[in-house]
């Protein structure tokens, strides 16, 4: 499975999206302050979530701006730690 | 299939509160809840699996910790030691009221504390103290509250700290589940969503099934 969809998975699972909007996930869509589910709270689970799964650390000041601005960006992020 | 009758209301540990479900002889269950907001969130999933396999012919008790949800004790009082003597304390409740050990059912942060309820431990979805000091201090952050009182928890630092380096005990005969989508290591997997993310209470009828079948099959063996 890539990482995108490995992503897809944890939206899905952790904002509850229906399957056809996980799979709709592209670089260009938008997320934090664009997905109604994707509150403050649901940051934190995610991130979490994505910690556990895709066996990364995630710093506190690295959370923020691009990373959460769309699902390219996060995507990147996430590569980026795993020297992918 | 018997019909599905109210919890029994036990106390354990000077006043903390303890559910039963289901016959008093035969195997004996003692459910450990997940911790913090995730206990909140399987609130209607863990009730759902205690009645079904109470259902089963298998007894399911279920407490709550000091400082969780029913107790009248304060979070921000207690230390680690406090719940892994609950935990202890509650299976030993099991065992004088019923004459059976309880095997241990243990969810996600439960898991940190089952050692000390006994040795047969069935895990779902265990996961590490550090992760979950985590999200309780990115819940903090989020929110704008004070990270020392996160989403209304206020952990003491004492308890904190102990969380924070508190991992599942390897010792025992553990078998552990996991859902299909978590590539951790594990002893079977179950297709299903992970409710303890979802901020509403939610159940999912197809994973209660599997699990309760899983459940049931190990409880009985």
């Amino acid at each position: 499975m890539t990482i995108e969809d490995q992503l897809r998975a944890i939206l899905r699972d952790v904002l509850g999206l229906d399957a056809g909007r996980a799979a709709a996930l592209d670089a260009d869509t938008p997320l934090f302050g664009a997905m109604p589910e994707l509150d403050s709270m649901a940051v934190a689970g995610l991130l979490t979530e994505i910690e556990d799964r895709l066996h990364i650390l995630i710093e506190d000041d690295e959370v923020g701006g691009e990373m959460l601005e769309t699902f390219g960006g996060l995507a990147a992020f996430v590569k980026g730690k795993r020297g992918a | 299939m018997t019909a599905a009758r109210s919890p029994r209301v036990h106390l354990y540990a000077d006043g903390e509160f303890m559910l039963s479900y289901g016959p008093q002889d035969g195997p004996q269950l003692l459910v450990l809840q997940p911790l913090f907001e995730e206990m909140n969130r399987c609130r209607a999933m863990i009730a759902g699996l205690c009645r079904a396999l109470a259902g089963r012919g298998i007894g399911c008790w279920l407490p709550d910790l000091p400082g969780t949800g029913e107790s009248l004790r304060a979070l921000d009082t207690l230390t680690w030691e406090d719940w892994l003597a609950a935990v202890e304390t509650a299976a030993a409740t099991v065992r004088e009221g019923t004459g059976t050990a309880p095997a241990v059912l243990a969810i996600r942060g439960g898991a940190l504390l089952d050692h000390r309820a006994g040795s047969k431990r069935l895990r779902l979805a265990p996961t590490t103290g550090r992760s979950l000091l985590s999200d309780l201090r990115r819940s903090a952050l989020a929110s704008g509250s004070d990270p020392a009182h996160p989403a209304g928890y206020t952990v003491s630092p004492a308890l904190a700290e102990a969380l924070g380096a508190a991992a599942p005990s390897l010792d025992g005969e553990i078998r552990t589940l996991r859902l299909a989508s978590d590539d951790r290591p594990a002893d079977h997997r179950i297709e299903g969503m992970p409710l303890w993310r979802r901020p509403e209470p939610e159940t999912d009828r197809d994973m209660e099934t599997a699990l309760v079948e899983e459940i049931a099959r190990w409880a009985m063996a």
